[in-house]
């Protein structure tokens, strides 16, 4: 499946974009040319030769801040995906297969979660595990599993009454040929995009966590937490939001692109399942780019 | 007897579907079964595949009673491939996604057969069936509906089963590809299978069954040598099907004798 | 004088680039009916849209002649197909469904036809549509007059169709597949409703199906199309039991060595 997405322009695009963010979150703390943290007398300065990307309102250097942030800000984004795709997807799927009584509890679950304030959710889960990114993460991961429970849940449903799953039933497979053969393939591509889309929203509510002093400390950077920042000195530095704001939609982008090269390449079927989100088709398999 | 069903009924929630359906094929015999629209011919080839579990009455494949046989059950039967069932719509049937020779050698696969014998396998059958060897890497969406078709018989074919049920095998084909389908049919049956030919069409399961029976509102309402049944058919709506399927010499009814047996269905219902 | 001719029409795909009917003629006079015989992409249904004037678009006639009672459609302005439509000619389709508005009842929909080419006041509409529920032979029409599309099962959603198309009493009836989908009794049903109107009104039928049985019981004269080609065309006496065409054999082969007729012929011989 990677060689069909990378032999797409989207696809291609898409990797380099993800490779290089990748790059960014490996060695971007070791590449910060200044101390993070450590704070200058030179506040709220215009970009220069010393500061490429000027400094923020304790005057410190904010590509360090925006480099060292890479880290934890991707890896966070990637542990709510991640945390959301074994939360939300594997009960999505089985709760069609399992019977009837994983099924209720499962639906009422995903009900409940949808149905929770997430501020006092993510209050609650501090107050039991403490404070700190893995913890805000987790609260994150939880709160958009029942998008997944729902969107893999759907597409599974799908397969499951199509006749070539009964044709395969009738040769003899088990609930586990069937969910490999058959509905992984079509339950991927919606996945796909709506990952895609929580991976974004991840970035944001960091940084919304980061502002209620839950998980990420304020001094620390992460892209999100720059963000806030600059965006409380928008009448001295206009400009300032739009760097950390590039990083955050070119990665973000990037997933979507990828998300949609995922789709192109598993056929009619994935395609029908999208109806989420239809996007023009000639865009992506024409391989032109849209400018973000 | 390669497949024998008897007393069967099936109910949906309250709703009856099949009443009291009793019928038998042996090895190398073709059964046609005649049902329109909300007969229960599907429902019976369902119930006879376990997709449908019956709520009442007897059925035996192949000498073994599987009326209440459990999942686990079920699924040892299925792999040892005895009995295979031929979807009504060839599209509907074949996942988009799976090259025409993984959907023809999945039954195989399952068992788990080895990968290399199930290629060979795969290609003796498209030979057998008359498809091209090289469709065999394409996707069912790439392939014309006789051609989709002929994927599905060689998919049922590939375990060598005893009894295969076929829902409207033909009712979508055009007129040379119908008649290699029917071919088809007739060399199986030949070699020994058991089929069940489900239709609503009686023109189309004449010309290869062995045996009719007619299907109507959940019950057998005849059933005989498909000879007799086509040419001296007694239940009155027995009479009305066969007086309404289309011929091109010699119609069995005229539409005055039509008119008269539908007032009389109407007037007595559904069987008993 | 014929109701409605067709001399040599080629029907031309501006997409394509190519002809996709090659040359079809035949003359309907009234009470006559005419079978076009063939399958999906032998031309029979794009041959249909072209006498209604609803060719899909980039296609068109490009060359050859259609006449609806005398004139020359070509020359029709859309005012004039209007009137033609309905009033000359109707026509039913394979799928009855379709044609019917799901969240309207069907017996209004007829009673709007009524009243747009009869020009009927509303209360004359309705009595109208009731009155063609009946000549479609559906059983208490005024019940049925009363029931949403889906309630009601496809043999008689057809029905409910040919009475809208008879609603203004064309003289032409163009039945393209109209009984593929339905069950074998019922479509004896609707082409026994044909043979029925036929007698009763003088129209005259174009009948369209992939079956030459279906033809072969209501028609005249036959058409055998294949791939946009007219192979044969004959009295149907003559295509039945003198086809001069392979593929006309093949059609009639199906029936007889596989179909009901096998056993009629062997009885025969007996």
């Amino acid at each position: 499946m990677i060689r069909r997405v990378l032999r797409l322009t989207t696809g291609r695009i898409a990797f380099g974009i993800l490779a290089a963010i990748a790059f960014l979150a490996a060695f971007g703390p070791l590449l910060a040319p200044y101390d993070p943290l450590e704070g200058t007398t030179d506040i709220l300065a215009n970009p220069s030769g010393a500061h490429p990307l000027g400094t923020d309102y304790l005057g410190r250097d904010v590509l360090s801040r925006l480099l060292d942030g890479s880290r934890v800000s991707v890896l966070g984004a990637v542990q709510v995906a991640l945390l959301a795709l074994v939360v939300g997807v594997v009960p999505g799927i089985l709760s069609v297969y399992f019977g009837r009584a994983f099924e209720w509890v499962t639906l009422r679950l995903a009900d409940t979660l949808i149905a929770l304030p997430f501020l006092v959710f993510a209050v609650a889960v501090t107050a039991l595990l403490g404070n700190g990114i893995p913890q805000a993460m987790f609260v994150v991961g939880v709160m958009v599993s029942p998008l997944f429970y729902r969107v893999a849940r759907a597409a599974t449903l799908s397969v499951a009454r199509s006749q070539y799953v009964e044709a395969a039933i009738v040769a003899g497979a088990s609930v586990g040929w069937v969910v490999r053969r058959h509905v992984w393939v079509k339950v991927l591509p919606p996945i796909a995009v709506a990952l895609a889309n929580t991976t974004g929203v991840g970035f944001v509510v960091v940084s919304s966590l980061t502002f209620l002093g839950i998980g990420v400390q304020p001094p620390a950077p992460t892209w999100g937490g720059v963000l806030a920042a600059d965006l409380g000195y928008l009448s001295f530095q206009p400009w300032a939001p739009l760097v950390p704001t590039a990083l955050i939609m070119a990665t973000v982008w990037a997933c979507n692109l990828l998300a949609d090269a995922i789709r192109d390449v598993t056929g009619e079927a994935g395609r029908a399942l999208l109806n989420t989100r239809k996007l023009d088709p000639g865009k992506v398999t024409n391989g032109s780019p849209v400018a973000p | 007897m390669s497949l024998e069903v008897s007393d069967l009924d099936v109910h949906y929630g309250r709703t009856r579907a099949l009443r009291r359906v009793s019928l038998s094929v042996a090895p190398g015999q073709t059964l046609g079964v005649i049902g329109e629209t909300g007969s229960g011919k599907s429902t019976l080839a369902r119930a006879v595949v376990g997709l449908v579990r019956p709520s009442a009455g007897r059925i035996t494949v192949d000498g073994e009673e599987v009326t209440r046989y459990r999942a686990r059950q079920w699924r040892a039967l299925r792999r040892r491939g005895v009995v295979q069932y031929v979807f009504q719509d060839p599209l509907r049937s074949l996942d988009p996604d799976v090259t025409v020779e993984d959907s023809i050698v999945e039954p195989l696969l399952i068992q788990g057969r080895p990968r290399r014998e199930a290629a060979d396998r795969a290609r003796r059958l498209a030979a057998r069936v008359h498809l091209d060897e090289e469709l065999l890497s394409r996707l069912p969406g790439e392939l014309s509906g006789g051609q989709r078709q002929r994927v599905t018989v060689a998919r049922a074919l590939v375990t060598d089963p005893r009894v295969v049920i076929l829902d409207e095998p033909v009712s979508a084909l055009d007129a040379a590809n119908r008649v290699r389908a029917l071919e088809l049919l007739k060399q199986l049956r030949d070699a020994g299978t058991a089929l069940v030919f489900i239709s609503h069409d009686l023109g189309s399961v004449a010309g290869v069954a062995d045996r009719i029976a007619v299907l109507y509102q959940g019950g057998i309402v005849e059933e005989g040598p498909a000879r007799t049944v086509v040419n001296a058919p007694r239940h009155p709506y027995a009479r009305l099907l066969v007086g309404s399927a289309p011929t091109l010499r010699s119609a069995a009814a005229d539409r005055a004798q039509r008119e008269e047996l539908r007032e009389l269905l109407q007037n007595i219902g559904g069987p008993a | 004088m014929a109701l409605l001719s067709l001399r040599d029409v080629r029907i031309h795909d501006g997409v394509g680039g190519r002809d996709l009917v090659h040359g079809v003629s035949f003359e309907l006079s009234p009470g006559k009916v005419v079978g076009i015989v063939g399958e999906s992409g032998s031309g029979k249904t794009l041959t249909c849209r072209a006498v209604l004037g609803i060719l899909p678009e980039h296609f068109r006639v490009s060359g050859g002649g259609i006449e609806l009672d005398g004139r020359d459609v070509a020359t029709l302005t859309r005012k004039e197909w209007t009137a033609l439509r309905g009033g000359t000619v109707g026509a039913v389709f394979q799928d009855p469904a379709s044609y019917l508005n799901p969240s309207l009842r069907v017996g209004p929909q007829i009673a709007e036809v009524v009243r747009v080419k009869k020009g009927l006041g509303r209360r004359d509409a309705r009595r109208r549509a009731v009155e063609l529920l009946g000549a479609v032979r559906l059983r208490d029409p005024e019940r049925v007059y009363q029931r949403y599309p889906h309630e009601l099962s496809g043999g008689m959603l057809q029905r409910v169709l040919i009475a809208a198309a008879i609603a203004a009493d064309p003289r032409v009836l163009i039945a393209d597949e109209a009984t593929t989908a339905l069950d074998v009794t019922v479509q004896a049903e609707i082409l026994d409703l044909l043979a029925d109107l036929r007698e009763r009104t003088g129209l005259a039928l174009v009948v369209v199906s992939h079956d030459l049985a279906v033809v072969a019981q209501l028609c005249d004269e036959v058409l055998v199309l294949r791939a946009g080609e007219t192979v044969e065309q004959g009295p149907v006496e003559r295509i039945l039991y003198e086809p001069r065409h392979e593929y006309t054999r093949l059609l009639i082969d199906q029936h007889e060595r596989y179909g009901l007729d096998r056993f009629r012929e062997l009885d025969h011989v007996a």
